[in-house]
């Protein structure tokens, strides 16, 4: 029978993993409830903002609080790409079939990492962690490093202030109105393109920080998109479609399920993980919290 | 016989010409294009005529591969018995999935597909014990060919090694398969098929059960996959689990819509160009995903009706202009 | 005029010949050349091309230049078949030397002996490789074997002051048999010994963290890894974050070449200095002279200071295939087959042979605990040693 301590450190561990992924599912939760798409490229900017973050590192060169400072770069920095992207290809796409938009979202994941490829190479990159948070504490019998803590705390802050916009602000009205009907948003003057822009710009930042934040704990690697956007997906389904709080619950229930996952059908976990996809979809097709689409 | 039915044959008649050429490598080439132009169209039964757009079905192809790879490695059964064994267990899988799949629409559709897809990925790569795991299951021994080559011993013209015998065997059975696939869409089913893409609601309406057929269409899809899989574990000389990893539905699905997902034969088309493409390409330089990305972009912004709609588009204006001269 | 024309005529009619015997003998490599497997198998290939252009800059071998095709197997045992079946139908390649993970030798290995075509595989460890229902008569290995590295390891792990053992390891042929040769031959060596724990993430693991988790509320003293290549940083970042190496006290051996300059330097200062790990090769190890002066070339032909230690067994494997082909005075695969058995080469690491009865090379490899050094600017081995294999390999 495991102990109290062990159950904690391991539901520590899985909330870990379910705010980084919260990070990158949010946007692309994001994107899919403004735009109706599913931005395949998406892990890529994760990816690329772990890139970012470590090259504006290097750029830094040593001194306190820089990987702060490249974590923000690497994120503005995607944020831009994502604006520059939707402006000058994604927008003619509006309107077209599904089919090809998502298409299209591919093959600039593609294009995008083999990029990355020839910019960085195929040698992993390593960043350290910021020296703020590189030590750790005990609780409760549990070694919990600082910037573990600091991740599980950063996913409900970005989930609030997000919730925060969306409610209470003038673009999180509209935001909210383009994802019901584009339509009559246009025709009450509302300048819908720039909106478009700046929700795959906010979707982009979230996806880059994400990638700059994890590079930390794990190597930043060439593939690391293509398995982060499966899992990404995962997320999103599971919570929901477009639904903040579904993404923010399908980010911890996926966390949760693969930490105890190991521990009684160790060989089996990834196996679990879809499962329950495929059983949210099956009984509850619009997530756990989502809403059903027209 | 109509142009179209000759223009197949002559493309059947040249397939079986290949090995002619000397060149093992264009056997091996054109073996790799007619399996992926198989499973290309077994998807573009879903996705071209039935308007369902599957993100997993890699499912069925790797189902396939495996049934027939186990089968014949494993078990030792003949391929007679082992190749329809993969129709058989893709199309019960599709059955088992779509069953669920055909429920929802459009992007829950295509979710689930998915999700399917990652679960027979995710038994294919952890269940060492039957599938070999990640190291997958090589050597997948060829089909019984003994009495060609005796044949071949004394006729002078046939002495062919096994890959050329196997290439035969490919061309003739995926002939057969497209010549069902081409059928079945247009027969009334297939049409009907059509409808549904068209307006669910209408045929709902006319008092079609939309969703028995779409799950049919599913499972024969699946039925075809799991063939084209089959074909494609002995030709690939074993079986891996990435058959079955998303990565491979994609694949796929771009094949479908770089050829045309419009017509019978754009898929096949799709799959001749790309894998031909990759060829030239991976000859000169590692990035091949930035050359695919770039030719889809380009593609989605010029010619959004594929290969296929591009030649059709512009053998239709020829066509008006000689008329018109 | 008339033995101008002679001339002319001979010099037509031997063309051909003159061609023939200048043909470049073609060697096919597929490699991971992409993904966190390409940490070893870019500078894997590198050394295999330095061994190439500076044997044909002496001329080559048999009076023919050697060209080598490097092409990426992206770790994947599917790719690595495909590249490899490509490489021998389209570009008629002669041999193949390469691949890198334990699923991508056996497979290619398949591909090779249904074309008759030999294949030397410079990396792979596991043992099914060359085991008796799977060897034939064109699969060779210069690599060590997953015997050879548990049992190495378990050595060195009965000296430890510990009884409590925990494994992890990738859950695939070469984690579960290297895995499964460390904990045979410590029981034997050490029947005091206790296997606490092993865990068995999936291979290319991302979150290590629940599996450390497990591992250490069993309570180890010490812990055997085989995760290996850009891996192994993923997890020693995340390992080191939840304390688990000061937990056992640094009694933490990984092989899969934990402890490869590349590795440290790569992490820096997040290196948990003091673990012990192995490595094929340390431009630091500088035992021999042929070793120096390998380690000088290197470093020039790579343009880096600190050469890779994986260049090594894309040299060493084309310097077997190179020697056998003088050996056999041919470049058919069926001679050349036959004159790798038994042939003994003199490599940048020493003497290694490849034997008769499994087609396997007495390679070793190096380990030592890791510390600082203020020479360099991360952690090395030291002091490291050479295992030579021998006593292990049956």
């Amino acid at each position: 029978m495991p102990d109290a301590s062990f159950v904690f450190a391991q539901s520590l561990s899985g909330l870990t993993a379910a705010m980084f992924l919260f990070l990158i599912a949010s946007g692309l939760s994001l994107i899919f409830g403004v735009l109706r798409v599913l931005n395949f490229a998406h892990g890529t900017f994760y990816m690329l903002g772990a890139y970012l973050a470590y090259q504006s590192m290097l750029w830094l060169g040593p001194g306190p609080g820089r990987f702060w400072l490249a974590a923000l770069g690497a994120a503005l920095g995607i944020a831009l790409l994502g604006g520059v992207v939707e402006r000058v290809l994604f927008r003619h796409l509006y309107g077209k079939e599904e089919l090809y938009q998502l298409l299209f979202t591919y093959a600039l994941g593609l294009i995008l990492s083999d990029a990355a490829k020839i910019f960085w190479g195929t040698q992993q990159k390593s960043v350290s962690r910021p020296p703020e948070l590189s030590g750790s504490f005990t609780l409760f019998g549990a070694t919990i490093p600082q910037y573990n803590l600091f991740i599980i705390m950063l996913g409900p802050a970005i989930a609030l202030a997000f919730w925060f916009v969306l409610q209470r602000t003038r673009a999180g009205r509209f935001i909210r109105a383009a994802a019901l009907d584009r339509e009559t948003l246009g025709a009450l003057g509302v300048n819908v393109d720039r909106l478009y822009t700046g929700v795959f710009m906010l979707a982009s930042f979230l996806g880059g920080l994400g990638g700059a934040l994890i590079s930390p704990m794990r190597a930043t690697t060439p593939g690391m998109d293509t398995e982060v956007i499966v899992e990404a997906f995962v997320v999103v389904v599971i919570g929901g479609l477009g639904s903040l709080w579904g993404t923010f619950l399908g980010a911890v229930v996926y966390g949760q399920v693969l930490s105890f996952g190991i521990l009684f059908f160790p060989r089996f976990s990834i196996f679990a993980v879809f499962a329950l996809m495929a059983a949210v979809l099956i009984i509850r097709p619009w997530g756990l919290l989502g809403r059903p689409l027209r | 016989m109509t142009l179209r039915g000759l223009a197949a044959l002559v493309v059947f008649a040249a397939a079986l010409a290949v090995p002619a050429l000397g060149s093992r490598f264009y056997t091996f080439l054109a073996n790799d294009v007619i399996i992926w132009a198989l499973f290309a169209t077994s998807l573009n039964l879903l996705v071209g005529y039935t308007g369902l757009v599957s993100f997993g079905h890699a499912a069925y192809f790797g189902v396939g591969a495996y049934v027939t790879g186990i089968l014949m490695k494993k078990l030792a059964l003949p391929f007679v018995l082992a190749w329809p064994a993969a129709g058989v267990f893709g199309a019960a899988c599709a059955l088992l999935f779509g069953f669920f799949c055909v429920r929802l629409t459009r992007i829950y559709f295509a979710m689930l597909t998915l999700a399917f897809a990652q679960i027979v990925w995710a038994i294919c790569f952890k269940w060492n014990e039957l599938t070999g795991g990640e190291q997958g299951m090589p050597e997948i021994p060829y089909p019984d060919f003994g009495w060609l080559e005796r044949l071949g011993a004394s006729v002078p013209l046939l002495g062919w090694r096994t890959a050329e015998y196997f290439y035969f065997l490919t061309v003739v059975l995926v002939a057969v398969c497209l010549w069902v696939l081409h059928r079945i869409v247009t027969s009334p089913f297939g049409r009907m098929l059509t409808t549904i893409r068209e307006n669910a609601e209408r045929a709902e309406f006319i008092g079609v059960n939309v969703r028995r057929y779409e799950l049919a269409a599913f499972v024969l899809a699946g039925a075809f996959a799991g063939l084209a899989g089959g074909l494609f574990g002995i030709f690939n000389r074993g079986v891996f689990p990435d058959f079955a990893y998303w990565t491979k539905s994609s694949e796929v699905l771009i094949m479908t819509l770089l050829g045309g997902m419009g017509t019978f034969f754009g898929p096949s088309i799709g799959a001749l160009v790309l894998i031909l493409l990759n060829q030239q390409i991976v000859s000169y330089t590692e990035y091949w995903p930035l050359v695919l990305g770039t030719v889809l972009v380009v593609l989605l912004f010029g010619f959004p009706g594929g290969i296929a709609g591009a030649i059709g588009a512009l053998s239709g204006r020829v066509f008006r202009r000689v008329r018109s001269a | 005029m008339l033995h101008v024309f002679t001339l002319f005529l001979a010099v037509v009619l031997a063309l051909p010949l003159v061609a023939e015997a200048q043909k470049p003998i073609k060697v096919g490599m597929p490699m991971p050349l992409s993904g966190p497997p390409a940490l070893f198998g870019e500078p894997a290939s590198k050394g295999a091309q330095m061994f190439v252009e500076e044997l044909n800059a002496k001329g080559g071998v048999l009076g023919r230049k050697v060209e080598l095709l490097i092409r990426d197997s992206k770790a994947d045992a599917n790719e690595a078949v495909r590249v490899a079946r490509e490489l021998i139908l389209k570009e008629n390649v002669d041999f193949l030397v390469g691949t890198l993970t334990s699923a991508e030798g056996p497979a290619v290995s398949v591909v090779a002996k249904e074309n008759k075509i030999v294949f030397i595989a410079p990396i792979p460890k596991t043992d099914q490789l060359t085991a008796p229902d799977k060897l034939h008569p064109y699969v060779f290995r210069v690599a060590a074997t997953t015997t050879m590295e548990g049992r190495s390891a378990a050595e060195i792990v009965a000296k430890w002051p510990v009884t409590k053992v925990a494994t992890i390891s990738f859950d695939y042929a070469y984690g579960q048999d290297v895995t499964k040769a460390f904990i045979e031959h410590l029981k034997k060596i050490k029947p005091s010994v206790e296997i606490v724990d092993q865990q068995w993430p999936k291979l290319g693991e991302q979150d290590y963290n629940p599996f450390i988790n497990a591992q250490m509320a069993k309570k180890p003293e010490a812990i055997f890894s085989s995760i290996w290549g850009g891996f192994f940083v993923t997890y020693s970042k995340q390992a080191k974050a939840l304390g688990v190496f000061d937990a056992i006290k640094y009694n933490f051996i990984g092989v899969g070449e934990a402890a490869t300059p590349e590795t440290t330097k790569s992490m820096g200062a997040d290196y948990p200095v003091g673990i012990w790990g192995n490595s094929y090769d340390a431009f630091y190890w500088g035992e021999t002279a042929a070793h120096r002066d390998y380690t000088a070339r290197l470093s020039k032909y790579l343009k880096d200071e600190y050469p890779s230690s994986w260049a090594v067994q894309g040299y060493i494997g084309m310097q077997f295939l190179t020697e056998a082909i003088k050996k056999a005075n041919s470049a058919d695969s069926d001679k050349v087959a036959k004159a790798l058995l038994g042939l003994a080469v003199e490599t940048p690491v020493g003497p290694l042979t490849i034997r008769e009865k499994d087609h396997q090379a007495n390679r070793g490899q190096l380990y030592g605990k890791t510390v600082k050094d203020p020479k360099y600017p991360f952690a090395i081995m030291k002091p490291v040693t050479y295992v030579d294999p021998s006593k292990f390999m049956d």
